[in-house]
């Protein structure tokens, strides 16, 4: 997959943000407009948009869906309705997900893969906007889209056997397994990661030193708060 | 879960009163409590609270611990969202050991347990 590279700074601030972390952002935006494995780069930079319109629209309750409310989602809408459905709900109510809500997105004919590949530019467009928004910074420009087609190939190698998407026999912790069916959004997570949080060698394998300017304990103090904000249970 | 281990590796006196509120006192990190108000108010996303917390963090710990410790947080939007919409069950090596940590921290009632 072809990545641009775009060479410019993320934000403009005067706040110290590190070097690596800017040229991660700056980096992610260019492989959300990068042609995907099922989705066109058209495709992704909407998806980081619907992102965009459902942090910023008043929240919905969790049983809503945007598609269900009137003038909420253009009929001409580049994505299908269910994959609007599912950002807005993994946007807002990520900790309100079940298995059921899943197979009922999947029955809407959204393809196994290509929600993988849709959770994960979905979460990363949360990571790179909070961080942004947090800091009262402007959101990272969205670069022009590539207008190559996806080729949509399913890799007959992975399967459905512990997560409720289908993944590959890779090894380390479940969260990375994940999104294993499509390694590029593997790729964009551990970049991300790197940057903003250790390094995946570092997860277990070394819990003493200091990331940048914070011990580890306050880093995992900073990850403890906020997935149980989230109301994540892993 | 990684702060008990953190903790342990550090031969340091940690709880977990940090992650469970900001109200609940550092828990043996230091500015425990403050990293945790900084949590909640990205959390919630009230302008007046963020900027609030900012400037004491900045005035407490200065502006490379504000800006990474926003990262941090800002990560933790994604990983949440990774294992909640791919319905990522727990590490088999990590489901007895944090079995109090997850009582103890509250989580166990979570929809997304799974």
């Amino acid at each position: 997959m072809v990545v641009p590279r775009l060479g410019m700074a993320a934000y403009a601030t005067e706040l110290p943000i590190r070097p690596d972390l800017d040229a991660s952002h700056s980096e992610i935006a260019a492989r959300w407009a990068a042609t995907g494995s099922w989705w066109s780069g058209m495709e992704r930079i909407a998806i980081v948009g619907e992102v965009r319109r459902a942090r910023d629209s008043e929240v919905l309750p969790p049983w809503e869906s945007p598609s269900q409310v009137d003038g909420l989602v253009a009929e001409n809408h580049l994505l299908p309705t269910a994959a609007v459905d599912a950002i807005w709900r993994i946007t807002n109510h990520p900790g309100t997900l079940t298995a059921e809500w899943h197979a009922s997105i999947m029955s809407r004919g959204i393809s196994p893969e290509a929600y993988v590949e849709l959770v994960g530019v979905v979460a990363q467009a949360n990571a790179v906007d909070r961080f942004a928004d947090a800091l009262n910074l402007a959101r990272v420009d969205l670069p022009e889209p590539s207008s190559v087609e996806p080729l949509r190939l399913a890799d007959s190698s992975t399967a459905v056997t512990s997560h409720w998407v289908p993944t590959a026999q890779v090894k380390g912790p479940n969260v990375v397994k994940a999104l294993s069916a499509v390694p590029f959004e593997v790729d964009s997570m551990s970049l991300l990661s790197s940057a903003q949080y250790v390094q995946l060698g570092d997860l277990l394998g070394d819990l003493v030193s200091d990331q940048n300017s914070l011990t580890r304990m306050q880093v995992e103090v900073i990850a403890g708060r906020t997935s149980k904000l989230n109301e994540c249970f892993y | 879960m990684l702060l008990g281990l953190s903790g342990m590796n550090q031969d340091s006196q940690i709880s977990f009163e940090a992650i469970d509120s900001s109200q609940a006192g550092d828990g043996g990190v230091e500015n425990g409590a403050l990293l945790s108000r900084l949590c909640e108010a990205m959390f919630y996303e009230d302008a007046d609270d963020l900027a609030s917390v900012r400037d004491d963090v900045i005035e407490i710990a200065g502006a490379e611990v504000l800006v990474d410790a926003v990262a941090v947080s800002a990560n933790f939007y994604m990983m949440t969202r990774i294992a909640d919409g791919t319905g990522t069950p727990l590490d088999a090596g990590t489901v007895e050991p944090s079995a109090e940590i997850r009582e103890l921290v509250g989580v166990n009632n979570f929809t997304s347990r799974r």
